[in-house]
């Protein structure tokens, strides 16, 4: 394996350019300093294989490879490996294999800056679901692209990331949720049915809780659009926001309610004139009442809704309470 | 052309890149129980490349600390770009799965759909023409099961493609439902084999439906959600994207319901399985823009809901208890009908422009401005298909015959209600030095609700109110006829003769029955301003500081409080120097307050507002209160929030990394009533893996979460104008009319107080909790406390015993609900009985579960494999809500349970699988 005679020669194949617009784009796009010295130029992907051809075994599986062999738009794309390590001249002579200012690397071994290592994502991948990520929590965290993506093998099945879902690569971190959908009710991510981005853009969006769409409702509306009405007859908490009575990930309490009915109504109702502020307590359950206690439909159950069962809003024209 | 141009111009095509790489992850990559993360064809069949990484050090981590997984042993695809042939491939994973013990749990079948019998695990078909860069990839699995799910994609790489899914979730509520309907799922439940309305009396009724539910068998409760999309994407030039899609989402089935008779609670209440047959279509099209400096998003979508079951009517088995009226028999209301979610459409409209400005401070300006509806105008239907012949209103004694059974009754024959939205969002990040980033924010998000508002007024009649619950109860807005309440000779029907004119019947100066009675719909809604700033600071070369500063605002209408602030601050820390890992802590506060909180702000939109409050001698105010003066709605309480998040990725050693992850969330609701004291909401999770190159993978995880919730409440007593209370020491309270002697206190009693309801301080004395409250005494107040406890252990093991590579996972879940409470038995007027049974807290709601997966798989040719697999599952679930509930589903001649509530499972599922290439 000779690195270093086919680097230059591939050198003189390739010239300067590609190697200077590289460094204009970064410097015009990202505003990041560069690690790789100004001096390296494009050597061509044979040059990289010679060295690394189980990476390149593993890579020619996935969607970067595919297009940038076969369909490149632009000589950047072109360069295949240096499209995203940058330039490997200095990089390809053996005694310089380890010198990590001369490539970009997106591990923590190599150590590129993690600004640097997503600037160089985004000299392709930014704007579109991506525009809003400088500034996003993800960004604020110093997550870097390939702290979730692994552009170097098909891993998943979509979105080159680094586990085989994109709710384990999310759950690498975020455990606590992890925890949430194994609750008695959850949302079906465990199951395969949903992933974390059929709510979140992790890369960024206009809300606090990354959420892909303008408010929790328009989330929840997408599968859950017989919630939407309006009704004729709203209920307040329920218009303004899901959350106010649901968890979204996963719950100990049925229809992943924040908590147990009727107790979490009754956290807003209270009506004197009604039962809505009566105290509903153990002696009520069916199982009480061989004892000698007093069933009540307000404790046993769907609760509240037994009778109040159109909670989320009424079209019919007496449905004031929900009842119909 | 010159040299000089030459880099430029390729700087200009390489960012001009950005419009060709935007990675489409709203297509879903659907999966099922056994594929959770769908079918990846580079990885089926295969196990971790004995090469591993390639030349890198035996692992190798993400930048956060957390170690990469060995690639697969794929073939090389490198293609050869002078064949113009197809190069195509798949396999198929097929075989038969056995399924032992209680399958039919509903535990077990929750989201998945395993039945013994021939099983198409999963399946991959694909091709490439390399000369042409065009593709196709076909997935899917569990082929004809109700968690099927498919995708294929095709087209042209960086140049256009469409991708098509479908994916099939099935989600069964009970599998202990007593059904006494036939024609579940459809708009019409007929009674099999029981009278609708009852018999001869309530009491017999009852034995006819208890001797029904016992020969009824259990059955289940399901609905499956199918959805299928499509969509296309095109690169239209080197800076434009398109995209356009489309998606039909279709639920069917029943899930478990109730209906109600009477004026509610006493007359008459049945558990239904409610019918589901909805459909949401979905487009959306959109255009993208990337440049060097800029980025420019235009979407566009629709979502059309339609209901296939407008209404649903059942037959009713009770013999129910009318309400508010004369003369109707309860053995009339043989059916129930509701009207059911209504067709709706939606519509949003979104841009969204970003810039960068590198030689503004490296300064990126992003705005996004959307605008959206929501509506629907559904026909409404009459209050009743009865006509309610013989009947009368009481009091004043209005027919009801011929007036309720009509649209005619109604004050506006279709829904019209529409609510807008408007977004706009502009954020600003400067880096006025490398180590340095400020940026600044501000949201506006609005709703404006443009319904017409609907007033539940008969045109007939001239009554304000509504039947209820098919015309077997009332609410009816009456004058007063309580002595003194309103001018002698009042008659109850003052208000029908103005005739539905709201102002005119204002106008009459007459006190109403009631004041608690709905007279029309509240037009709900809000405001929400966010403004940030922050900074973020690189301290050397692997830490980082950040702080954000936000105020958030809302302004509601016609909610508690117009308006709400919370302020919150941030400080943020990220080191990657001090650990063979990273260190990420936050920690957050914030403070909500606001303005006044006015416990009705629902006043005109009641019967209290139809006249002056009838606070004569002897009649009860309670109906003017909705709560008591020092409730707060949780969600617009004062609120003072601490948060600290922690985590920490540590690379043990090169083979070992662990994680640990702590979240400590302190939610103080300094309000005496309502959502009351500290929520408390902890998590701490561990995590540790250890990787033995390609031979080995093994991992574990816990997670422990804890959670505390407080509320309190009174038990409402009385308030009528003319009397007094009488506060005894053991808490009771007993009253009289003013002036009459008092009562002797109760046996071991003393009297400690006496109020006095008057015309002139009900509003006080009554709507103030407090020790003489006659309508909220502190000694009618509740507390509950809400404990909830989980613990989750995760193992699993990847192992490479030569030709046989072993999988395994399990996962142990636990949960418990606590439910504590304190109150005054003797206040509550609670016998010693029930009292003993009530205790100091209800019988805990615990969960377990555990989850076994184990795979082996070893080939027997070249393109062969055998796939061996088990799954063992258990649940446990005790919820004090269906204590009972199976042994005796009809506790009262005018209740009935039909879901028995959860049950416990385990069952096995095994199977042999064979995976073909081809």
């Amino acid at each position: 394996m000779n690195c270093q005679g086919d680097a230059v020669a591939a050198l003189l194949r390739a010239g300067r350019t590609g190697a200077l617009s590289l460094l204009a784009v970064l410097a015009l796009v990202s505003g990041a300093a560069h690690a790789i010295p100004p001096e390296a130029q494009y050597v061509g992907e044979k040059v990289c294989v010679k060295c690394h051809d189980v990476e390149a075994r593993h890579f020619s599986g996935t969607l970067h490879a595919k297009i940038f062999r076969e369909n490149p738009k632009n000589a950047l794309e072109a360069r295949v490996c240096e499209a995203c390590h940058g330039p490997g001249s200095l990089h390809a002579p053996r005694d310089n294999h380890k010198i990590r200012e001369n490539l970009v690397g997106y591990t923590r071994e190599w150590g590129t800056p993690v600004a640097e290592q997503n600037a160089m994502c985004m000299n392709c991948h930014k704007g579109g679901e991506r525009m809003h990520w400088p500034g996003s929590a993800h960004e604020n965290n110093q997550v870097a692209c390939s702290d979730c993506h692994n552009a170097m093998a098909r891993f998943s099945a979509t979105g080159l990331l680094r586990n085989a879902s994109i709710s384990e690569t999310c759950q690498n971190c975020h455990a606590q949720q992890r925890a949430e959908f194994h609750k008695r009710s959850h949302m079906p991510l465990p199951e395969g049915k949903m992933s974390c981005t059929d709510c979140h853009n992790p890369h960024g969006s206009t809300t606090r809780p990354l959420l892909n769409a303008d408010s929790v409702n328009d989330v929840c509306y997408a599968c859950h659009a017989e919630k939407r009405g309006p009704y004729l007859w709203e209920h307040a908490p329920v218009r303004e926001s899901c959350l106010n009575c649901h968890q979204a990930h996963g719950s100990n309490h049925d229809k992943l309610l924040v908590a147990e009915r009727p107790y979490l109504c009754q956290q807003c109702h209270t009506s004197p004139a009604a039962h809505a502020g009566q105290f509903f307590r153990g002696d009520q359950t069916i199982g009480s009442s061989v004892l000698g206690g007093t069933p009540s439909q307000r404790m046993i159950g769907r609760a509240c809704q037994n009778c109040h069962s159109q909670v989320h809003g009424s079209n019919h024209p007496s449905g004031a309470r929900f009842q119909r | 052309m010159k040299p000089a141009l030459r880099p430029l111009l390729a700087a200009l095509a390489c960012a001009m890149a950005t419009a060709h790489a935007d990675s489409n992850w709203i297509c879903p990559a659907p999966g099922n129980a056994l594929n959770p993360a769908g079918v990846n064809p580079v990885s089926a069949g295969r196990w971790m490349d004995e090469e591993g990484m390639g030349t890198r050090i035996p692992t190798a981590h993400s930048p956060s600390g957390q170690a990469y997984n060995i690639p697969y042993d794929n073939p090389d695809e490198t293609p050869d770009k002078k064949d113009a042939s197809w190069k195509q491939g798949g396999f198929a994973e097929v075989g038969g799965l056995k399924v032992f013990g209680n399958q039919n749990a509903a535990g077990f079948l929750q989201y998945k759909d395993l039945k013994s019998g021939g099983y198409l695990d999963n399946f991959a078909a694909w091709g490439e023409k390399a000369s042409e860069a065009r593709f196709y990839e076909a997935t899917g699995g569990a082929v004809g099961m109700d968690d099927q799910f498919y995708r294929l994609q095709f087209g042209r790489y960086n140049d256009w493609k469409v991708t098509a899914y479908y994916d099939g979730t099935p989600q069964v509520f009970t599998t202990t439902y007593r059904s006494l309907w036939a024609g579940l799922g459809g708009d019409n439940l007929a009674l099999t084999g029981l009278k609708p309305g009852g018999t001869t009396s309530a009491a017999a009724t009852q034995t006819n439906i208890q001797r029904a539910l016992a020969a009824t068998p259990t059955s289940e409760l399901e609905a499956v959600r199918k959805k299928a999309g499509l969509r296309y994407d095109a690169n239209l030039s080197e800076t434009w994207k398109f995209y356009a899609a489309a998606t039909d989402q279709k639920r069917e089935g029943s899930q478990p319901f109730g209906a109600v008779f009477g004026g509610g609670g006493g007359g008459g209440n049945i558990e239904i399985p409610q019918s589901i047959d909805t459909s949401t279509y979905d487009v959306v099209a959109g255009l993208r823009y990337g440049d060097p400096t800029s980025s420019f998003n235009l979407r566009a979508s629709a979502s059309f809901f339609r209901n296939d079951i407008d209404t649903l009517t059942f037959q009713n088995p009770l013999y129910i208890t009318t309400n508010g009226s004369n003369g109707l028999s309860p053995t009339l209301f043989t059916q129930g009908r509701f009207d059911m979610a209504p067709d709706n459409e939606a519509f949003n409209l979104k841009a969204e422009y970003a810039r960068h400005f590198p030689d503004f401070y490296r300064g990126y300006f992003t705005s996004t401005v959307a605008l959206g509806t929501m509506r629907q105008n559904d026909a409404l239907i009459a209050p009743t298909q009865y006509p309610l012949t013989g009947g009368t209103v009481t009091p004043g004694n209005v027919p009801l015959a011929g007036n309720w059974n009509t649209t005619s009754a109604l004050s506006r024959q279709s829904a019209e209600t529409r609510i807008d939205t408007v977004l706009g969002d502009f954020g600003l990040l400067l880096r006025p030095a490398n180590t340095l980033d400020v940026r600044g924010k501000v949201r506006y998000y609005e709703t404006r609700n443009e319904s017409t508002p609907y007033f539940a007024c008969n045109p007939l009649t001239g009554q304000w109110g509504r039947l209820l619950n098919d015309g077997s109860g009332l609410s009816i807005v009456t004058a007063s006829t309580a002595t003194g309440a309103n001018p002698a000779g009042t008659s109850p029907n003052a208000y029908n003769a103005a005739m539905c004119n709201l102002a005119a019947a204002r106008a009459l100066n007459v006190a109403p029955v009631a004041g608690n009675i709905p007279l029309g719909s509240v037009p709900y809604a809000y405001r929400q301003l966010v403004a940030n700033v922050g900074a973020d600071y690189r301290i050397g070369k692997s830490s980082s500081v950040s702080g954000v500063v936000e105020r958030e605002t809302f302004h509601r209408d016609f909610r508690e409080r117009d308006e709400t602030r919370e302020d919150k601050v941030k400080l943020s820390w990220v080191d990657r120097g001090t650990l063979d890992g990273t260190i990420r802590v936050s920690y957050e506060f914030d403070d909500r307050g606001g303005g006044a909180y006015n416990t009705n702000p629902y006043l005109p939109y009641y019967s209290a507002s139809l006249g002056p409050v009838p606070a004569a001698n002897g009649v009860n105010l309670a109906s003017w209160f909705k709560t008591m003066d020092q409730f707060r709605s949780f969600d617009l309480a004062d609120r003072r929030q601490n948060i600290l998040n922690g985590r920490v990725d540590y690379m043990v050693s090169q083979n070992m990394d662990g994680a640990f992850t702590l979240q400590m969330k302190d939610a103080a609701y300094p309000s005496d009533l309502g959502r009351t004291g500290h929520q408390r909401t902890n998590s701490a999770t561990l995590d540790l893996s250890y990787r033995a190159g390609e031979k080995a993978v093994i991992f574990g995880y816990y997670s422990y979460q804890s959670g505390v919730m407080d509320q309190k409440g009174v038990q409402p007593n009385g308030c009528t104008a003319g009397y007094t209370y009488y506060f005894y020491s053991d808490g009771r309270i007993a009253n009289g009319a003013i002036g009459a002697a008092p009562p002797p206190p109760p046996a071991g009693t003393t009297l400690t107080a006496t109020q006095n309801v008057l015309a002139s301080n009900f509003t006080d004395v009554c709507g103030n909790a407090s020790a003489t409250s006659p309508l909220f005494p502190d000694s009618r107040g509740w507390n509950v406390q809400s404990k909830d406890r989980n613990d989750l252990l995760g193992l699993g093991v990847k192992y490479d015993l030569g030709k046989v590579k072993l999988e395994g996972d399990f996962t142990r879940s636990l949960a418990r609900t606590r439910i504590g409470y304190s109150y005054n038995p003797a206040a509550l007027g609670m016998s010693a009985t029930q009292a003993a049974l009530a205790g100091g807290g209800l019988s805990d709601i615990t969960f377990s579960q555990n989850i076994f997966n184990a795979s082996a798989l070893f080939p027997v040719s070249p393109n062969v494999l055998v796939r061996l697999v088990a799954r063992y599952e258990s649940g446990r679930i005790r919820d004090w809500h269906y204590d009972g509930v199976a042994a005796n589903p009809m506790p009262t001649n005018n209740t009935v349970y039909l879901d028995g509530g959860p049950q416990d499972y385990h069952a096995t599922v095994v199977g042999i699988l064979l995976h073909i290439r081809m």
